[in-house]
C-alpha cells in the first residue's frame, strides 16, 4: 500500500495532467457537436474494424452451415424454376400452364467416377429419404444421371458417362428428338443418335431434355451441338455435342421425384406387348 | 515548500480578466485574437510546485473557456503547456545549474526569447489543432498559429518589458 502511494505521489504530475486532460476533453467534446461527431466517427471506425475481424472469423467457421442453408435454398429455387410456366420451352400452343409432376430433393455426392466406360455416382440419400430407382438426377448446370439402386441411406446413380444410358433430348428450336449417348472418350463429348435428317437444327443449338421419359421434365439444358453431319443414305444426322455440365466436378445434386411415376408404369403395363 | 507567491494569484486574475475583457475583443487583421494569458507561465516561478502549476493551468484555461464561451480548446492547450513547461524551461535555458529561479532572474535575452516562442507556438499549435480538428484544415491551423503567435509575442514582449529584470 505504501509503495502504491509512493508511486502515485511520484507520478502525481502526469496522473494529474492526464486526469485533467480527460476532463477537459470530455468537457469540450460535450459542448461542441462537431468534436462529438468527429470522436464518434473515429470510435465508429475502430469498432467496425474490430467487428469486421470478428465477423470474418465467425463467418469462416460458419461456412459449412451456410453452405447447407444455401443448398436448401437452391433446392427450393430449382424446384420453382423447373415448375415455372415462364420457361419458354413448354409448348405455347397448350396455353394453360402445364402441370409439373416433379418434386426436388437435394443430396451430396459421396463418390463419383468418370474414368470407366460405365460410371456410377454414390449419393448420401437413400430409400429412407424417399429416393427410389429410376429417378432423374440433375445438378446446377444440367443433368447428371438416373438413380439405379437404393439402400436405406445411400443410392447409386448411373452417370451420364455410361455407355448404356440413353437420355431423350431435343434442341430448344426444333421439336425433333433423339437420344444422348456418351461417346466414351471425354467427359464432355457426347453423341446424339436417331435425329431424322429433315429436322431443322444447326451447330450451336442448345440441347435440352425432351420430356418423353419419366426421369426428366422437358427443357433442362444439357449441352450444345458442336458438330453436325448428315449420314449418306440413312436419313439420320450424326451429331456430336458437348455437355454444359462437367461431370467430374459434381459435388451436390438434385434428385427429381416424379409423382406420377406409378401411374406411368401402370399405363405402360396396359400397352399390348 | 515555499509560500504561495502572491504575484501568481494576482497575475492569474489580472491575466484572465485582461484576456477576456480586452484581448478577446481585439481583432488584429480582423481575424487574429492575440493571447496574453500565457504570461502566467512567465510569472509563475520556475522552481515552484509543478503539481500546483498543472492544477492552476487547468483552472486558467477553464476560466478563459468559460468566460469567452469557447469549447475546451483553451483548457486542453493550457493544461498541456503547464504539464510540459519543465521541458520547455530545460530546452530554453539549458539542463544545468544555470536554470534560473524565475523568468525575471535571468538576463540572457536569447534564452528568454526561445522560452517565450516555444511557449506561445506550442500553445497556439495545440489550440488551433483542437479548434479545427481536421487534417484538411492543416493550412488554416498553420496560418493561424503563426500569425497569432507573432502578434501575441509582440504584445507579451511589451507587457514583460514593464517588469524590471532582477539580478
Amino acid at each position: 500500500m505504501q509503495r502504491i502511494l509512493n508511486a502515485l505521489l511520484q507520478f502525481r504530475n502526469p496522473i494529474l495532467y492526464f486526469f485533467l486532460l480527460g476532463l477537459s476533453i470530455a468537457f469540450s467534446f460535450n459542448q461542441s457537436p462537431f468534436h462529438q461527431y468527429t470522436i464518434e466517427k473515429y470510435g465508429f471506425y475502430f469498432s467496425t474494424k474490430i467487428y469486421e475481424i470478428k465477423d470474418g472469423l465467425s463467418h469462416y467457421f460458419n461456412l459449412k452451415k451456410v453452405n447447407q442453408q444455401l443448398l436448401e435454398e437452391n433446392k427450393q429455387l430449382k424446384s420453382r424454376e423447373l415448375a415455372s410456366p415462364l420457361i419458354p420451352l413448354y409448348p405455347e400452343a397448350l396455353e394453360k400452364p402445364k402441370r409439373f409432376p416433379f418434386k426436388v430433393k437435394k443430396a451430396n455426392v459421396l463418390k463419383n467416377s468418370f474414368n470407366n466406360k460405365r460410371n456410377f455416382l454414390t449419393l448420401d440419400m437413400g430409400s429412407k429419404q424417399g429416393i427410389q430407382p429410376e429417378m432423374g438426377v440433375i445438378s446446377k448446370n444440367g443433368i447428371v444421371g438416373v438413380v439405379h439402386s437404393v439402400t436405406p441411406n445411400y443410392s447409386n446413380v448411373i452417370s451420364l458417362l455410361h455407355q448404356d444410358l440413353k437420355i431423350n433430348v431435343r434442341t430448344n428450336k426444333s421439336p425433333a428428338f433423339g437420344s444422348l449417348v456418351w461417346s466414351g472418350k471425354n467427359p464432355t463429348e457426347f453423341l446424339i443418335e436417331d435425329v431424322v435428317s429433315n429436322a431443322n437444327i444447326s451447330v450451336g443449338d442448345t440441347i435440352v431434355t425432351g420430356g418423353m421419359s419419366s426421369y426428366f421434365p422437358l427443357g433442362i439444358p444439357v449441352g450444345k451441338i458442336t458438330k453436325l453431319e448428315k449420314i449418306q443414305g440413312s436419313g439420320y444426322y450424326s451429331i456430336e455435342a458437348s455437355l454444359l455440365n462437367d461431370l467430374s466436378q459434381v459435388y451436390y445434386v438434385y434428385i427429381l421425384e416424379n409423382i406420377d411415376f406409378q401411374e406411368l408404369q401402370s399405363l405402360k403395363k396396359k400397352l399390348p406387348q | 515548500m515555499k509560500s504561495f507567491p502572491l504575484v501568481s494569484v494576482v497575475s492569474f486574475v489580472v491575466l484572465v480578466l485582461a484576456q477576456v475583457m480586452v484581448f478577446n475583443h481585439l481583432h488584429v487583421f480582423k481575424t487574429i485574437n492575440p493571447i496574453i494569458y500565457l504570461l502566467f507561465f512567465v510569472f509563475y516561478r520556475f522552481e515552484s510546485n509543478q503539481t500546483l502549476l498543472i492544477a492552476l493551468s487547468f483552472l486558467l484555461g477553464f476560466s478563459i473557456d468559460l468566460l469567452s464561451q469557447s469549447g475546451g480548446a483553451h483548457t486542453i492547450a493550457t493544461l498541456t503547456i503547464g504539464f510540459i513547461r519543465p521541458f520547455i524551461i530545460r530546452y530554453a535555458f539549458g539542463n544545468t545549474m544555470e536554470t534560473p529561479q524565475s523568468y525575471f532572474s535571468d538576463n540572457r535575452i536569447l534564452n528568454k526569447l526561445i522560452y517565450l516562442v516555444l511557449l506561445v507556438l506550442l500553445h497556439q499549435l495545440l489550440y488551433f489543432t483542437i479548434v479545427f480538428y481536421s487534417i484538411d484544415a492543416l493550412y488554416h491551423i498553420v496560418k493561424n498559429t503563426l500569425l497569432t503567435s507573432i502578434i501575441s509575442l509582440i504584445l507579451m514582449g511589451i507587457t514583460i518589458s514593464f517588469y524590471p529584470t532582477k539580478k
